[in-house]
């Protein structure tokens, strides 16, 4: 189902409509959970996180512009949800409390998806364990494909630091992908 | 293979590998409950309100509409009564009589009752002059006599309307 198809029932869900909310929910839960995923660890705190992102479309709909593609609304909801989260976190635990749980997930998590898909996802592995700044750069331009202006607009922040950090992330990237020997013509 | 080709390769195949956990549904759609039951309890006395003026938005202007329709079935228009003594005055009294018929009887019943005051009207026009006096003597035998079949044939409606209109 396309984004034009699923606007008049995302209006009908917001309007209380139970069977077009399980529509829209279906047509959209894997890509909100993935998106949460690729930035989020914490399997609890990714259904948290999910959770809201709806909860935050039915409320705040009435903001969409029908001009725009509906997916770039959805996935700005989604980072500013993931960011809110970010920001309450810190709060709320000891920072290295926090790191070494995220680590220990992400490791267990990685193992798991390779096994899994019985690939080597080495750069996918190095993505997941940059800073968060630069992973959500990365997220936004290779996985859903946006420009560095839409990057920056979704994230509130001047396209220069948007352009400055893909620029870290791949620098990053490509010296630990060489330092890992990940690399595809080693084989 | 570029890094760019690359990345976006891998990151494709490792979403593949992760999938929504099914008993979330649940859990997003407890939300999505709460949300419509918020939105629907807000203020249900505001959108009493709102409702009530709707419906008098709706009801006035249909009901002035359909005020001139009711007598202009049976007239034409009010230049017909004018034109036979009677004033719009007149015009407004008979159109409240048919909306109480309206409102008393049944939708056949009510047709029966239009069709047949129209031709009583139409008889009543015809023997009554431009200042409203009436002249019974002008009617032929036959008219007379449909005269009195349509009254008699009104007379049970007109009971029923002023029955209930005044127990």
């Amino acid at each position: 189902m396309n984004d034009k198809e699923l606007l008049p029932w995302l209006e009908k869900a917001t309007s209380g409509d139970e069977s077009a909310f399980q529509l829209v929910y279906q047509a959209t839960h894997q890509d909100v959970y993935r998106t949460v995923a690729f930035l989020v660890y914490s399997k609890q705190d990714i259904e948290d996180i999910v959770n809201e992102a709806y909860i935050r479309m039915w409320r705040s709909f009435h903001t969409y512009d029908p001009q725009r593609p509906f997916r770039y609304w959805l996935h700005g909801i989604v980072v500013r949800q993931v960011q809110d989260w970010k920001r309450k976190a810190w709060r709320r635990i000891r920072l290295f409390e926090r790191n070494r749980q995220m680590t220990r997930e992400q490791f267990e998590w990685t193992d798991k998806a390779v096994l899994q898909s019985e690939m080597q996802l080495e750069l996918f592995r190095l993505v997941r364990q940059l800073s968060y700044k630069l992973r959500v750069v990365v997220i936004l331009r290779y996985f859903h494909d946006y420009a560095l202006e839409e990057i920056a607009d979704m994230l509130q922040i001047p396209v220069g630091t948007v352009k400055s950090r893909h620029h870290l992330a791949l620098k990053e990237l490509r010296k630990r992908f060489e330092l890992t020997g990940g690399d595809a013509y080693v084989y | 293979m570029s890094i760019d080709k690359q990345l976006r390769e891998e990151l494709r195949k490792g979403a593949d590998s992760m999938h929504c956990p099914p008993d979330l549904y649940g859990r997003v759609q407890q939300s999505y409950q709460q949300y419509v039951n918020e939105k629907r309890g807000r203020s249900p006395m505001k959108k009493r309100i709102l409702v009530g003026i709707a419906a008098i938005a709706i009801l006035i202007p249909s009901a002035a509409l359909a005020g001139s329709y009711l007598a202009d079935d049976i007239f034409g228009s009010s230049a017909t009564i004018e034109q036979h003594g009677g004033s719009q005055e007149d015009y407004q009294v008979i159109e409240e009589m048919l909306q109480a018929a309206k409102g008393k009887l049944t939708e056949d019943e009510f047709k029966e009752y239009m069709e047949l005051t129209k031709q009583m009207v139409q008889l009543k026009l015809k023997i009554t002059d431009e200042n409203g006096v009436v002249h019974e003597e002008s009617l032929t035998k036959e008219e007379q006599q449909l005269f009195e079949q349509l009254a008699s044939k009104l007379g049970p409606y007109f009971e029923k309307i002023n029955a209930t209109s005044n127990p």
